[in-house]
């Protein structure tokens, strides 16, 4: 995607405190429509980038635009088209949910005749009926982060950024809290960080991967599992001495290596795991050559899990 | 300004649901009423000099609680993060947060008018030096309130930001005796100029001096500018 449609644009964006370098030229784009997961440990960077994009602190070097406009100077006006939740919830203890929801309103300069329309609108988006008159002191941390994603979503922001938007959250919650971010994700830009890798399977279309600061990969959750994990694997059970079936299976074409163990207290078989050519067809190759000598009990593939590539990427020592 | 007028309302709701205004107001009005009492009963005067007088110290030590959450809160709450992204420049979130704690002020203010009340049924007081007095306790008092406000961007900790405003405001109130140790007639003009209290004294007096509204017009203004820098230069 060119910078020019992308309504997030990082640009070899530095982040330096002192002598700590906590983000290094980081680059990458956001469009309309899109959910981008970022993934990383705890303090890879993810929350520096998220306040950088957001206005709350400015970049040491490179350029963060929000639908063109340069958060340098002029965050001011970037700030209307953003709805941000950082990580903790910035909420005012002593005052209830609805006055809450009122000021942030009235600060996003939303007209005073449409704030009661667009109170009721996050509300309901948030599920916040119940606790509307509360003061919010007295909330749980469901409710808590529940608020702070309804104060991101006041004013229809065109930009959703979310620091870790489901923490905290019970299973329920994080299904409804996933459902307003997809439905969100349709039509406006929403970068959100997380932990939970399957979430990210289950609702970004791209997935961003930083770690010591640096972006090491950025792609969607089916393209990062091609283009790191070359190999399948392939687990059987077969009945059959083992020897017999390594020497076999070796012969397969496609079969790059193959393991064979046997089974605990089933003296007739022996489990085997092949590392594949991810191309198509391999399976069947096996499954023919072995029940012409053999019962085969079960074959299964399996691709490569998100947790494995992201373990993978951020195992990789720091680069000097 | 809509920005800004947002900023102003939140905080005073933020004051009236926390004991903080209460509180200040209690004491500011014991002690007011107890100094009142003593210059009215004791020392047999039907003016409200010592009154005044007594408030203005009373204020340099009230001040600092009411300025430290300002910013500090802010901070340590974690919403910062959220004020500091809002469309809202940071002069409209230092005013509205000032106008905020003005208010407070003015109420306080307007509570020790009870004092007056005795004051006029058993004395003849002038009325045009009790008016002068509460002009220069407002302006004090703001001037005061901007200081404790830039001291409060400073610091994640309202306690600290509460004592170093408390210091700040005690050396501003007493530099002036600071001139009798002074030969230099440059810095004896100095000393008496940045006095608080040198100032206030004229006001006390009946006089509303230009030089003495301007003196602290300027040191609100600065801290407010102080203040809004701050907050653009700390991104």
């Amino acid at each position: 995607m060119s910078s020019d449609s992308a309504v997030i644009a990082l640009e070899s964006v530095s982040k330096r405190y002192g002598s700590r370098t906590v983000v290094h030229d980081l680059s990458f784009t956001v469009g309309q429509g899109e959910i981008v997961g970022f993934l990383g440990p705890n303090g890879a960077g993810k929350t520096t980038t998220m306040r950088m994009i957001a206005g709350y602190t400015a970049a040491t070097s490179g350029r963060v635009s929000v639908c063109g406009n340069d958060m340098a100077t002029q965050n001011v006006e970037a700030a209307r088209m953003i709805g941000y939740l950082p990580e903790r919830p910035p909420l005012y203890d002593t005052l209830d949910v609805s006055a809450y929801l009122r000021f942030v309103a009235k600060a996003k300069c939303i007209p005073r005749r449409s704030i009661a329309g667009e109170l009721d609108r996050v509300v309901a988006a948030c599920r916040l009926e119940a606790v509307v008159r509360h003061e919010i002191f007295k909330l749980s941390k469901g409710y808590r982060q529940r608020v702070g994603l309804a104060q991101a979503l006041l004013g229809d922001p065109a930009v959703l950024l979310l620091d870790e938007p489901t923490a905290g959250l019970d299973p329920g919650q994080i299904q409804e809290a996933r459902e307003v971010i997809r439905a969100f994700g349709d039509t406006h830009a929403v970068l959100f960080s997380t932990h939970i890798l399957a979430e990210v399977t289950l609702i970004c279309r791209r997935v961003a991967i930083i770690n010591h600061g640096r972006l090491l990969a950025i792609d969607t959750p089916s393209g990062l599992q091609r283009a790191l994990e070359e190999t399948h694997r392939v687990s059987l059970q077969v009945s059959g001495p083992a020897a017999d079936v390594r020497d076999e299976l070796r012969a397969v074409k496609g079969v790059i290596t193959v393991d064979v163990h046997p089974m605990p207290g089933q003296s007739e078989m022996v489990a085997v795991d092949c590392r594949v050519e991810p191309r198509h067809g391999v399976e069947a190759e096996i499954a023919r050559v072995i029940t012409r000598r053999w019962d085969l009990h079960r074959l299964e593939r399996q691709a490569p899990t998100l947790e494995n590539i992201f373990l993978r990427y951020v195992n990789t020592p720091e680069a000097p | 300004m809509t920005g800004a007028l947002a900023v102003y309302e939140k905080e005073l709701s933020s004051y009236f649901r926390s004991p903080i205004a209460y509180y200040v107001v209690a004491v500011f009005l014991l002690g007011t009423g107890y100094f009142f009492l003593y210059s009215l009963f004791l020392a047999g005067e039907t003016t409200m000099a010592g009154t005044f007088q007594s408030m203005g110290i009373l204020l340099t030590t009230l001040v600092p609680v009411i300025s430290m959450r300002l910013f500090s809160a802010e901070f340590s709450g974690g919403t910062a993060e959220l004020l500091l992204t809002l469309p809202l420049r940071p002069w409209q979130i230092v005013i509205g947060k000032y106008l905020g704690a003005v208010t407070i002020l003015l109420l306080m203010t307007a509570c020790t008018a009870v004092d007056l009340v005795p004051l006029y049924l058993f004395g003849t007081p002038e009325t045009t030096t009790i008016l002068s007095g509460y002009i220069g306790f407002v302006l004090l008092g703001m001037a005061c309130l901007a200081v404790g406000l830039f001291f409060s961007t400073l610091t994640h900790n309202q306690i600290v930001a509460a004592l170093i405003t408390a210091a700040v405001l005690l050396a501003f109130w007493f530099v002036g005796h600071v001139q009798s140790f002074q030969r230099s007639d440059t810095l004896r003009a100095l000393f008496g100029y940045l006095s608080f209290s040198r100032h206030f004294v004229d006001f006390i007096q009946g006089l509303v001096r230009t030089e003495a509204v301007a003196f602290y017009l300027v040191v609100a203004g600065i801290a407010l500018t102080l203040s809004t820098n701050y907050l653009k230069w700390r991104r």
